[in-house]
């Protein structure tokens, strides 16, 4: 589904050149539940960067469901993040002038009654259902971070890229959070791929890839 | 459910933060609307005020009365101190009285035998009485001439306070020095309708006692003569030397004199050929005398002096018929009376109606003279102000001196009736006043004011530009997570662009129409309150203020606040956001 052959990802600064990502090969299979982990730096994000297509990579070729993405345009690629991948960031990145519904439904493709009805399925779900209406200053951070979980899957992406869902929390409430990752897959049937420093957030996943030095290595 | 991205949500939403800003917007254009339309309103009510030339040319005395009055006063006074000499010296040594006591010492005898002597003595006692006379109607003459004369230099000392109190006008000290000095010795030499009549009286009467003067010497010659012719035959008849001399030297102080004093009153040499010349100009409809004079009015950039024109009777219903105007109160001044007809606005701009007062009396800058009666108000699209012709040149001395005459050219020949009239002119003592000249020099003294007015909305446009671009990059700051993530999760670049424009332009526009129609009311409560009252115009839907002076700002708002957030957006890079660990 998800499929990436000899990645590499380097920044030059002055006359050295960094190595981020180094000839990385990966595939994620559709309903698979893929966990990278890594220390700070190791490259594990650049990684989910590249396989998302928010970054293109120096050299390497990444596909999904068959096409490079070094033969789609950037509105192709941006189009395909919109449609087709959902996101979960360290941070939360709520819209504080939306309510936690209307926050969700930013990243529902369609707008419709259905699309709706799914958003608040999904917030309760993720435990906010009497939480429509309130605005993120409202919630705790971890319920934020749920809200974010809903946001990334409210448009049914074929994957879900959580960068690091869980730095921001306490171990409980972090693995709620995986676990809603590892519901949505379950229940959907869509590919997770989560990037993380905590091994112990990756007790439910299919594969745990280690990252290290812009390398990557079964864990 | 509605977008959460959309418009309405984010103003909804945001309201504290797109209000103040909508505020400050809506404001400056209310400032624009406001001033903008005040300066048309100035102009307009100035090409309304003025109106009246665009239709007919006025041709008037080039000299000004302080300019054209000095010399003559002058003159008319070293005649008149000529003339005291010349009956000083009739009445001195060798003169009427000399004489006349010399008559009246000859002796029985001579007169027995010299019947005319006595018919000599007859006519010196009146010429002695005619020369005591006149130097009595020569004392209030003089007077006058001094006092306008000091009259004269006064005004020029009030000019020079108006100066003054111009360059610096929070200063009264010049104004409270001005009054302490002048104030009482001012109003004791104004001169007024009682004085300029005792000064017509005293010329009469100098006129007539003169002339009975000039006849008892004439009588006095030819007693002399006869005297003389008889006195031959008789001898040793002691006959008194004859006056002659003394007489002539008087009698041409006295031409000099009635010279000057008729130069005072006649009018502008040239007139009446200037009146006949411009008649037969091809073209000209008509062409009247007129005695124009003007009154003070307020015309929102300051004042204006209105100008009246000075007609007879026929020429009265000429020139409203010529404007389409027509008397809807009261009636057109009467011949020979102190009355006047002037346009609505100008009565409203005076606050006066049928029955009311204006002229000197009244408001001094009106430079009409003593006090005339509003008797009618005209109607119609041109603003007119009528006063009789004759009343002005038979009870105003120096209003003969100051007639002119307009010419009014037949449609289609204003160009050519122009340049003829100029030509008729040529270098003589008159000039012209037409639509051109006048418009010109309205459109001088709004320019002035069109600049500053420019400059101000320039300054307020770079102003607003740059806060509102400030705080615009402000809340984009402040939105940099709320981008940043919308990028990343595959909203287009240019869809942020785009949706950031609209934002923008919804308050731009919504302040553009806050502040219009905030204008709208404002100017519609200041016309209804102030400018209708005073006779002052304002066109408060001119879409050329509403819409083209005040567009440049929201534009220019817009414009900046958009550019800088746009490229902002452009430059933005999604992951250095989301890396973010703050």
């Amino acid at each position: 589904m998800l499929c990436a052959k000899d990645l590499a990802l380097e920044y030059r600064t002055g006359g050295s050149v960094a190595h981020a990502v180094d000839t990385v090969s990966l595939s994620v299979e559709q309903g698979s539940f893929v966990g990278l982990i890594g220390p700070s730096g190791s490259g594990k994000s650049s990684l989910m960067y590249l396989l998302s297509g928010l970054k293109r990579p120096t050299r390497g070729a990444v596909a999904f469901e068959g096409r490079d993405y070094g033969d789609i345009s950037t509105p192709g690629l941006i189009r395909l993040r919109r449609q087709r991948f959902g996101f979960v960031f360290q941070q939360h990145f709520l819209i504080n002038y939306l309510s936690t519904l209307e926050n969700v439904m930013v990243g529902a493709v369609k707008r419709n009654h259905e699309a709706v009805a799914y958003a608040q399925e999904l917030l309760r779900r993720v435990g906010l259902g009497d939480k429509l209406r309130q605005r993120p200053y409202q919630l705790s951070i971890g319920q934020r971070q749920r809200v974010a979980v809903a946001r990334a899957l409210v448009h049914r992406p074929a994957v879900v890229f959580a960068d690091e869902p869980t730095a921001s929390l306490d171990q409980g409430t972090g693995r709620d959070v995986v676990n809603l990752l590892a519901d949505y897959r379950r229940r959907d049937g869509g590919s997770v791929v989560v990037v993380t420093h905590d091994p112990a957030m990756l007790t439910g996943a299919d594969r745990v890839l280690q990252m290290r030095d812009g390398r990557l290595s079964p864990a | 459910m509605e977008n959460p991205l959309s418009l309405l949500h984010f103003y909804l939403r945001n309201k504290r933060k797109v209000l103040p800003v909508i505020g400050i917007l809506a404001l400056a254009i209310l400032g624009v609307v406001v001033t903008d339309s005040l300066l048309a309103s100035a102009r307009e009510t100035a090409y309304a005020t003025f109106g009246s030339y665009q239709k007919l040319i006025l041709v008037a005395p080039r000299a000004t009365r302080d300019q054209d009055l000095a010399n003559p006063l002058q003159d008319s006074l070293t005649r008149l101190h000529e003339v005291q000499l010349q009956v000083d010296a009739l009445d001195g040594p060798g003169g009427i009285s000399s004489y006349y006591n010399a008559v009246v010492a000859l002796p029985a005898q001579v007169r027995a035998q010299l019947p005319a002597v006595q018919q000599l003595q007859v006519d010196a006692a009146n010429a002695r009485y005619y020369a005591a006379r006149l130097r009595g109607d020569l004392v209030p003459l003089g007077d006058l001439i001094i006092r306008v004369q000091r009259l004269q230099s006064e005004q020029k000392a009030f000019e020079e306070l108006v100066r003054t109190l111009t360059q610096n006008p929070n200063d009264p000290r010049p104004l409270i020095t001005y009054l302490q000095q002048h104030q009482t010795w001012l109003q004791s030499i104004l001169p007024d309708a009682a004085q300029l009549g005792r000064l017509q009286s005293a010329v009469t009467n100098a006129s007539s006692d003169a002339g009975g003067l000039q006849q008892s010497l004439q009588a006095m010659s030819r007693d002399t003569a006869n005297v003389n012719a008889a006195g031959r035959s008789v001898a040793d008849i002691p006959i008194p030397p004859s006056p002659s001399a003394t007489i002539d030297g008087f009698k041409a102080g006295l031409d000099r004199l009635t010279a000057s004093l008729e130069s005072i009153q006649s009018a502008q040499p040239g007139l009446d050929k200037l009146v006949a010349d411009s008649a037969r100009i091809p073209g000209t409809a008509f062409v009247k005398r007129d005695a124009y004079s003007n009154l003070d009015i307020n015309l929102l950039a300051g004042n204006a002096q209105f100008d009246l024109y000075g007609l007879d009777q026929p020429g009265m219903a000429q020139l409203l018929s010529l404007y389409d105007d027509r008397i809807i109160a009261g009636r057109l001044p009467k011949a020979d009376a102190n009355e006047i007809a002037i346009s609505e606005e100008i009565a409203r701009s005076r606050h006066v109606w049928v029955g009311g007062q204006v002229g000197n009396a009244i408001d001094e800058l009106d430079r009409l003279p003593d006090t005339f009666t509003v008797v009618g108000i005209i109607g119609g699209p041109t603003r007119l102000g009528v006063i009789p012709l004759d009343y002005m040149t038979q009870h105003y001395l120096f209003e003969r001196r100051y007639q002119g005459l307009v010419v009014v050219p037949q449609p289609g020949h204003e160009q050519a009736v122009h340049d003829q009239v100029q030509s008729l002119i040529g270098d003589s003592a008159f000039r012209m006043f037409d639509w051109s000249y006048i418009k010109g020099k309205i459109d001088s003294l709004i320019a002035n004011l069109d600049t500053i007015n420019h400059f101000l909305i320039l300054l307020v446009t770079i102003v607003l530009a740059l806060v509102v671009g400030l705080l615009n990059n402000l809340f984009f700051r402040q939105r940099m997570n709320e981008f940043g993530l919308l990028a990343a999760v595959g909203y287009s670049r240019w869809g942020l662009i785009l949706r950031v424009a609209w934002e923008s332009l919804g308050v731009t526009i919504a302040a553009w129409v806050l502040g219009v129609g905030l204008g709208v009311a404002v100017l519609s409560w200041f016309n209804m309150s102030f400018m209708l009252p005073h006779g002052l115009l304002m066109n408060i839907f001119d879409w050329n203020v509403l819409a083209l002076h005040t567009l440049p700002i929201p534009l220019m708002v817009f414009l900046f606040g958009m550019g800088t957030v746009a490229w902002q957006l452009l430059r933005l890079d999604p992951i250095s956001i989301i890396e973010r660990r703050d």
